[in-house]
């Protein structure tokens, strides 16, 4: 298992340098220029040209051809990408284009809320989405499992921007129960630990800002966990509707096992691989898809940021958050295969 | 294992979860382990606060910078409005510039301005205001030498207001006379002086604080320091911003102490953060709030005086429209009133003119385009199109940035109208407006196709270059209410073509309006203002849509708001009733 891990740990490497390719020959392919997004309506043509320069812009994306043709081997590898790419192997990540701060730096602030916000979703997802699959797979075609299919559908159905505006309308706009966005509110403070809110609340023993930012994640968490719960809640059921017709299951219910014991004990381990594998697609996605809800919270996470860079054209930006989000994806889906061989002792890496 | 409950199950994925974010929170490239937060202020504690004393402003995008001199967004204005002072400011509600931190009165032929700076005033940091302070800004945006001109920084309306960088600039110094007196020496007469010096743009940094922070000044980690109302406490980069009062303002001190200018990036979120009462005003809400507000005696509306026009454009290195004939039966095509009144609402009026009304030379006896689609037919079949036109050819080659011919000289293209892919104060539905322009000018005759160029750099950018080739919409809005600002800033080196300006040459109009920026009397430069509106007006050179005033919704309770046509509205005027 060690050198299982080992070996995909360094098959990540290559994977994320091909990442770094695609995303930056993909930005370049975007028309619309950083330097103009950058200065605006009223730029001149001398400043944004002076800008592409400073930024780099007017060197090649890749290689630079003619520098090759007239024998100038350093100009031949000066390019927009290798300047990146050298940057990252010196761990730099550059600065905002039009903030001019070092991306790894405000990554570090917006990330964590990005990330509180996925896991308490993920939280919910698996808290109400495990327990209702198996609930309605045991009881199939009952007004349960009728229920929780309509309820699945729903989840996956309802858009994201629209369930936000409804609970600030209900939770904030009349009954006045819950604040309509953001992380805290004013005057309230937590000494940031991890930049978890919630965590560091608690480390603190700062119950008045737990409670604080509680109410302000319980809405967007809500919002972001609707498909998650969904999808889990469905591929729970369909995997345990199938596992709950195998041989072995009604030679435990033959034996006169408790329901419980053969739902939890015999069935939930054998369905419960697929199900790992969509948790590991949903936490991936609970990460890079908080856009929307993050947009109607206000949230200060990485979603709104790097959309707001797309537009802008702030590449180093873009870059940084993309390549986070794959790390995280590549890791995740190695947690997920290493679970496979914990849930399931015939699957061997070794 | 098989012993383990489910329970064990969620055990585990709750022990992978933390170690997701262990991992994450480890990767090395992404954060530097000793950086300090980079919300922390530069020299202000922030202080506790409360719902009574903090008033909480509502936006959609975050500021760029807190550098005013680097940055042209209103949102980055809205901000250092509050902590900068200029040495002339607007007065409230009014494009009148009135003494700020200094008063200035010119010689005879007003090439010198003698400034009187306000005495006793200090920096946010401590550090006084005085001549030195004045001449360390201007120089320092003037010269690209100068150590805090960072190359990678662009003083973008240093540049555009002053005539241009080191020898180019129309100040050609400023002088000490001693530490509370200085004089403007200008190259040539400047009317618009005062109202330059009134724009938020050159509001006046704290020196120490530009030395200390360097290249980060303006930016998250370095704030801003100025001698203004509010004092910059902190900066959470796409949140928002925290500011407290000046308790030693030198002009009347603000009335609320706290002040949050909050990002909340949609419309509707943030006029519901309205009505749930966690902000206490907003700009930006889309028509259907703003019907809802009206209805709300929870909430007030406020419009900001429409200091802006929208306009549809040609590129004129497209043949076609070198012909006066088809320019005109473009704009007895278009219901311009119509489309204003859908979908400007009630906040639009209809332009006839570049200039809006009430500014300094805007001419009330130019017509309106009539809408007569009958008369654009018969303009164009005039013109040698009487089948209509869907068509149009390439006059001369037009190239990209990098000098590749983007289209060859007598390429047939089609007949494109390119909206904008954004809502500007400008142009609060320019999708919508083009679609009806569209619908207008087929009934015309012209089968126009409608076409999204991109996204809103992609389209400035294409319009930077004369790209646009075809029929275009766009507007502008007005940084010191100033006719140089408008007509000046678009045609005075229309001598030769302007490749930003769909190629439009006209020397006789870049005559006028070069003219018109030195004169010293206001009628005498209204007539010259004047004129050159009748000369755009004459040529069909483009089509003025309208005039956007916006509107800003308020809570009720919030009392002496008062919305400004021009630069940052002044929080510090702002208190609650009961």
């Amino acid at each position: 298992m060690g050198k299982y891990i080992l070996r995909r740990l360094i098959s990540v490497i290559p994977t994320l340098i091909g990442v770094t390719l695609v995303i930056f020959l993909f930005q370049r392919l975007i028309p619309g220029d950083p330097a103009v997004a950058m200065l605006g309506e009223h730029a001149s043509e001398d400043n944004v040209a002076r800008i592409r320069q400073q930024l780099g812009l007017d060197r090649p994306a890749f290689l630079d051809r003619d520098a090759l043709v007239e024998g100038n081997l350093p100009g031949f590898f000066d390019s927009q990408y290798v300047r990146y790419f050298n940057r990252l192997l010196h761990f730099d990540l550059g600065d905002s284009i039009h903030r001019r701060i070092p991306v790894a730096a405000t990554l570090k602030e917006r990330f964590p809320a990005t990330l509180e916000l996925a896991l308490l979703s993920m939280f919910f997802a698996l808290l109400i989405g495990i327990p209702v699959g198996i609930a309605s797979a045991s009881r199939r075609n009952s007004w349960l499992d009728g229920t929780t299919m309509i309820g699945s559908l729903l989840g996956v159905s309802i858009p994201i921007f629209w369930l936000g505006i409804m609970e600030i309308m209900l939770f904030s706009v009349f009954l006045r129960w819950l604040p309509s966005g953001s992380r805290l509110s004013p005057g309230v403070s937590i000494t940031p630990i991890t930049n978890l809110l919630l965590l560091d609340s608690l480390l603190t023993g700062n119950f008045a800002g737990f409670w604080d930012a509680f109410k302000h994640i319980i809405m967007p968490a809500v919002a972001l966990a609707t498909i998650p719960t969904a999808i889990i809640t469905r591929m729970t059921r369909s995997s345990m509707l199938d596992v709950l017709q195998e041989d072995y299951i009604r030679t435990a219910e033959a034996k006169g096992l408790a329901e419980r014991v053969v739902l939890y004990r015999h069935a939930l381990k054998n369905a419960f691989l697929p199900v790992i594998t969509i948790i590991g697609i949903q936490a991936g996605s609970l990460l890079a898809g908080a856009v929307l809800t993050e947009t109607i919270f206000s949230w200060p996470g990485i979603g709104k940021w790097v959309y707001d860079s797309i537009l802008g054209r702030d590449y180093p930006i873009v870059q940084g958050v993309t390549l986070l989000i794959a790390i995280i994806f590549l890791l995740v889906n190695l947690l997920v295969d290493v679970s496979y061989a914990v849930l399931d002792p015939r699957i061997s890496y070794d | 294992m098989k012993r383990k409950t489910v329970f064990t199950v969620f055990g585990l994925l709750i022990v992978l979860s933390m170690l997701l974010s262990a991992c994450a929170k480890a990767e090395g490239p992404a954060v530097p382990a000793t950086e300090a937060p980079a919300t922390e202020a530069p020299a202000v504690e922030a202080p506790a606060v409360s719902a009574k004393d903090t008033f909480i402003f509502g936006r959609g995008a975050d500021s760029v910078q807190l550098d005013p001199a680097l940055v042209t967004d209103g949102e980055s204005f809205r901000v250092t409005g509050q902590v900068l002072d200029s040495l002339y400011r607007f007065d409230q509600g009014t494009t009148n510039p009135v003494p700020g931190l200094a008063e200035c009165t010119a010689n005879a032929d007003a090439t010198v301005w003698s400034c009187k700076l306000r005495e006793g005033v200090k920096f946010h940091d401590g550090t006084d205001f005085n001549a030195d302070a004045v001449i360390f800004n201007f120089e320092r945006w003037r010269f690209t030498s100068n150590p805090y001109h960072y190359p990678s920084q662009v003083f973008e309306y240093y540049e555009a207001m002053w005539g241009g960088f080191d020898d180019a600039s129309i100040i050609t110094e400023v002088k000490k006379i001693d530490d509370h007196n200085i004089e403007f020496i200008l190259s040539t007469p400047m009317a618009p002086f005062l109202a330059n010096l009134a724009m938020d743009m050159f509001a006046i940094s704290s020196p120490a604080a530009i030395e200390k922070a360097g290249e980060a000044y303006g930016t998250p980690t370095g704030g801003c320091v100025g001698t203004g109302p509010y004092k910059f406490v902190s900066w959470e980069e796409g949140t928002e911003i925290k500011l407290v009062a000046n308790e030693d303002y030198w002009g009347e001190k603000p009335k609320v102490k706290n002040v949050i200018v909050r990002v909340i990036p949609d419309d509707s979120a943030r006029f519901l953060a309205l009505k749930a009462g966690d902000i206490d005003a907003l700009e930006q809400a889309v028509v259907e709030d703003l019907a809802t507000a009206e209805k709300d005696p929870t909430l007030q509306i406020l419009t900001r005086p429409g200091l802006n026009t929208s306009y549809l454009a040609f590129n004129f290195k497209i043949k076609e429209f070198q012909d006066i004939k088809v320019r005109e039966a473009v704009a007895h095509a278009i219901d311009i009133k119509g489309l204003i009144s859908n979908f400007f609402g009630k906040y639009g009026t209809v332009a006839k003119t570049l200039l809006p009304p009430g500014m300094l030379g805007f001419n009330d006896k130019i017509d309106y385009w009539k809408y007569d689609p009958e008369l654009s037919k018969s303009l164009l079949a005039d013109a040698g199109f009487p089948n209509g036109l869907s068509e149009v050819t390439v006059a001369e080659d037009v190239k990209d940035a990098d000098g590749n011919v983007v289209y060859t000289a007598g390429q047939v293209i089609p007949l494109r109208l390119y909206y904008m892919p954004v809502t500007r104060f400008y142009f609060p539905a320019a999708k919508e407006v083009g679609e009806g322009i569209a619908a207008n000018l087929t009934a015309a005759g012209f089968n126009v196709e409608l076409y999204l160029e991109g996204d809103w750099p992609t389209y400035l950018g294409a319009r930077r270059n004369g790209l646009l080739m075809g029929l275009y919409l766009l507007g502008w809005g007005g940084d010191n209410g100033d006719p140089d600002n408008f007509t000046g800033y678009f045609f005075n080196s229309a001598a030769e073509p302007i490749k930003r300006e769909g190629w439009y040459q006209n020397a006789k109009l870049a005559a006028l309006v070069q003219e018109a920026v030195t004169l010293p009397d206001p009628a005498a430069r209204a007539k010259l203002y004047a004129e050159a509106d009748q000369l755009m007006h004459d040529d069909v050179m483009r089509i003025w849509l309208g005039h956007n005033n916006t509107p800003l919704i308020l809570s009720a309770k919030v009392l002496g708001y008062v919305p400004q046509p021009v630069g940052a509205e002044n929080f510090e005027y702002v208190s609650f009733s009961n």
